[in-house]
């Protein structure tokens, strides 16, 4: 089975780590696209440092959308766990990851049971989850946040909100409500809409957010981005110091703008990677043949598939172990970027 | 390799050693002087102090609240620009390589992270692995978790409560246990807002004095050699020196140790209501022997508050500065992260002196801990500077000549004359914190002991002095030299050997199935996943 390819022609792991390690030597903005548990976010960033390249979350839009209210503002959030065992009144912001549909269902059908206990009341801002009431203004779960964070603040909104009297009634009622959300249904003000509802409630009652990232592993990765540099990550060594600017370091931005001069890629999902032709490539990914446009491709297994791995969970809020489920010999991606930190000049 | 520090004033207080003299050490290990052999190796320390490496039991360096700190405050935005120089963290040494390198340029080679939610200690343990250098250790939080106190209102055996504590910290590698705010960050979820050691958890009807006893009586009982680590209620209130008597009063005999102490230390005279009560603690510690505090040191200039009472950090939000915060309601205490800026005046100069009066009043310096609370106080980067106030009386009266009066007078720090030795300096940031944590493998240059090993050149400036060593060992490897790290390798996590009661397990397996709807297996995690080898590095429990 091939491990490994020089453009079409396979070869073995430490070849291709060899080739992969001179086109990293060679580049002046070398930029690398990140999905992948956090042991290979940890490997990635180290090499990213030694060769001075920038560094972002593959398809870094939405990512980089869930992480500005926590650069630029700040939150109230509370854990998906105790949200569970707590939370006596949810609402459902925008569209959820498709992943988070089986436990968001669990949520609703499972009573609280901290605080007294008792039913739970299940409110919707669009369409994201087919059960509870609707809360609904103009176009949009933004503009609904808008209208409902002035009317719950005593002021009057031009357009009327749906169901407004009963979450009125219902927060009246409830302990501890909490409002869930993801970057995949939420741009960046309407997040921070939220979070001003959110902050209002709390200055007579308790309330607070839950995020279901669009990604569990791109928010790991951010975790680990942030840990390693102090930064999330848009971050670049170019300098030799890590340097945030999410604008600058945009990896798709550099690409388009003609920054960059090499691409590295590093997957472990299933999606077929799609490589701009005319820029010399570095694909490290969960595939059985050779990534089209890629200078170089090495192969490697699904993270929590074909080896343990850490992940950022969803559903705990936290990192948690996942055990192969079909272990076999492919490369993790921490050991393929790890075999091209080693084939380094020292 | 056998290696001899030649020549140097050698300061060990748990030998009695002080005194111009050598130190040899092979393998790791401090070994006796051999009578036979010539050293490999020899570091002229003539000029020099030298100390066992340093240890710092209340640092916060990592887990999830540090990390969320660190994500609410890039300040660059689109500046195109590195972080910069005035910003909040720009002195913090923020990141896990930059934790690593500044502890051990200033001669630190354990830190232990006080703040450890065990439901996210694979979190934890992973960004502490990838701190370079140092070791490091955990104290893990209880006091506001569910599985405890609905033990204490059903009146659970004690048998039963030392079984979870112990299965706790084992389970996330802790090297001690350390309750804040006992039972206010369950009651904040059930909105309340303030909360003393007598008031009573909404839903358990629990006090957070029995809290705080329960825990303490279990601590005591499994042999674990920290005493209970206490984060007492009402941090940072005018007044709050009075919860933190009767907290000290509520020891009753048995060890606790108060965290940060300075953040209680103001009582309510003068007409803004806000006075130092610096002398009225440390006359209270120095009459119950069975108290040990640290105190958590405020120094001007900007800095960061990162605390798992989240309740305090909710009512601290209008003072965050620049005004963003974070507030994180946790499956026990959660946390709150508000960046402030400590300012000379009244308030801040107040905070200001009443950590030095503690430091200064409190007779015994095995008993009184050498912390910023970092990075609330102040960030760790600022300990040289707090030596020298310590060990000059006129670098102190310097410093006092350019605060304002109205602050000192409601202190008696000006009156104070007292100045550390550097006996009593190796005591409490060497000596006195292995013995409090139970290392008996470090805090000294005793044959047998790890050779973590911090050298200074003597110069008139003590800041100077104790910020840049002139050479740093760890385990015998040389890591620093004039200041600069010259060598990184990795440290261990320091955790604690508990015995874990065989049923433990099927009893916390069911209640996560019952009330999160998930595995046990969600929530522990072998050593493995780390990705390191040997990450942890096991200290016995007192037999």
């Amino acid at each position: 089975m091939a491990v490994a390819w020089i453009g079409n022609r396979e070869v073995t792991g430490e070849q291709a780590a060899r080739r992969a390690a001179e086109l990293l030597v060679a580049s002046s903005c070398p930029v690398f696209s990140l999905n992948g548990d956090v042991h290979a976010w940890r490997a990635a960033i180290m090499l990213a440092e030694r060769v001075g390249a920038a560094y972002d979350q593959l398809d870094g839009g939405v990512l980089a959308r869930e992480l500005a209210l926590f650069t630029g503002k700040g939150a109230i959030t509370v854990a998906p766990g105790e949200m569970r065992r707590r939370a006596d009144c949810i609402v459902i912001v925008g569209e959820l990851p498709a992943v988070s549909r089986g436990w968001m269902k669990e949520l609703v059908a499972s009573p609280p049971d901290l605080s007294g206990g008792g039913k739970r009341d299940v409110f919707r801002v669009g369409t994201g989850l087919g059960s509870g009431k609707e809360i609904a203004a103009g176009d949009g779960a933004a503009q609904t946040l808008a209208a409902l964070r002035a009317q719950l603040s005593g002021r009057v909104s031009a357009v009327p909100v749906k169901n407004i009297e009963a979450f009125r009634k219902a927060l009246e009622k409830a302990a501890y409500t909490a409002f869930v959300y993801s970057g995949a249904g939420l741009d960046e003000l309407g997040i921070e809409m939220l979070q001003g509802v959110v902050a209002d409630i709390n200055k007579t009652k308790r309330a607070a957010m839950v995020l279901l990232p669009a990604s569990d592993d791109a928010w790991g990765g951010a975790l680990v981005s942030t840990w390693m540099t102090g930064f999330a990550p848009r971050t670049g060594f170019g300098r030799g110091m890590p340097e945030y600017d999410p604008w600058r370091f945009d990896v798709a931005r550099m690409i388009a703008d003609g920054e960059a001069d090499l691409h590295l890629v590093m997957s472990a999902g299933k999606q077929a990677l799609a490589l701009p032709r005319k820029m010399n490539a570095i694909a490290i990914a969960h595939t059985d043949k050779p990534v089209t446009h890629a200078a170089v491709t090495i192969r490697i297994g699904a993270a929590g598939v074909d080896h343990e791995a850490v992940r950022y969970s969803s559903r705990t809020g936290t990192l948690v172990l996942v055990e192969a489920a079909k272990p076999s010999s492919h490369l993790s991606a921490m050991s393929a970027i790890r075999l091209i930190a080693e084939a380094l000049p020292c | 390799m056998l290696t001899q520090i030649k020549g140097g004033q050698v300061i060990d207080p748990a030998t009695n050693r002080s005194g111009v003299g050598d130190v040899w050490f092979e393998d790791g290990r401090i070994v006796e002087a051999p009578r036979d052999r010539k050293p490999d190796r020899v570091i002229d320390a003539a000029g020099c102090i030298v100390m066992a490496g340093a240890i710092d039991i209340h640092s916060h360096i990592g887990g999830g609240n540090v990390n969320t700190a660190r994500l609410l405050l890039p300040e660059s935005h689109r500046a195109h620009m590195p972080r910069p120089i005035a910003t909040p963290l720009s002195n913090a040494g923020w990141s896990t390589f930059q934790t690593g390198t500044r502890y051990a340029q200033m001669g630190f080679t354990t830190v232990v992270e006080p703040a450890m939610s065990p439901g996210s200690a694979l979190h934890t343990h992973l960004e502490l692995a990838d701190i370079p250098i140092i070791d490091k250790a955990t104290l893990a939080i209880l006091g506001n978790d569910d599985f405890l106190l609905s033990m204490i209102r059903d009146n659970a055996s004690p048998a039963m409560i030392e079984d979870y504590v112990s299965w706790t910290v084992a389970s996330s590698r802790a090297l001690g246990v350390k309750v804040i705010n006992a039972g206010a960050a369950a009651a904040f979820k059930d909105n309340v807002r303030t909360f003393s050691f007598d008031d009573v958890v909404p839903f358990y009807g629990v006090s957070s004095r029995k809290i705080v006893k329960t825990l303490q009586g279990a601590v005591n009982a499994l042999g674990i050699p920290h005493p209970l680590h206490v984060h007492c209620n009402n941090l940072g209130v005018a007044g709050a020196a009075d919860t933190a008597a009767v907290t000290m009063a509520a020891a009753e005999g048995l060890p606790l140790h108060l965290a940060h102490l300075q953040f209680y230390g103001y009582g309510t005279e003068g007409k803004r209501k806000f006075s130092s009560a610096g002398a009225q603690l440390a006359e209270i510690v120095n009459a119950r022997p069975e108290i040990t505090v640290d105190v958590g040191q405020v120094m001007f200039g900007q800095t960061v508050t990162v605390s798992s009472d989240v309740m305090r950090q909710f009512s601290a939000r209008g003072t965050a500065s620049p005004k963003k915060s974070v507030i994180h309601d946790g499956d026990a205490n959660g946390g709150g992260i508000v960046p402030y800026n400590y300012k000379p005046d009244y308030y801040g100069a107040l905070q200001w002196a009443v950590g030095l009066e503690l430091f200064l009043l409190i007779d015994d310096p095995w008993r009184v801990f050498f912390t910023t609370d970092h990075p609330n106080g102040a960030p760790f980067t600022a300990y040289p500077a707090i030596f020298r106030l310590l060990m000059d009386k006129e670098a102190r009266a310097e410093a006092i000549a350019t605060l304002p009066k109205s602050a000192l007078a409601m202190t008696t720090l000006p009156s104070i004359t007292r100045e550390y030795s550097w006996d009593e300096i190796a005591i409490m940031t060497r000596a006195a914190p292995a013995k409090l944590l139970g290392l008996k493998d470090r805090g000294t240059l005793a044959p047998g002991a790890v050779a973590d090993v911090a050298v200074y050149r003597k110069q008139d400036d003590i800041a100077n002095m104790l910020g840049a060593a002139a050479y740093v060992f760890k385990d015998g490897d040389l890591v620093v030299r004039d200041g600069d790290v010259t060598h990184y390798r990795w440290g261990k996590a320091l955790r604690l050997d508990t015995p874990v009661e065989a049923s433990m397990r099927k009893r916390m397996e069911a209640f996560y199935q019952e009330r999160y709807g998930l595995s046990l297996d969600w929530f522990t995690f072998p050593d493995s996943a780390i990705l390191r080898d040997e990450p942890f590095a096991e200290v016995a429990c007192r037999s």
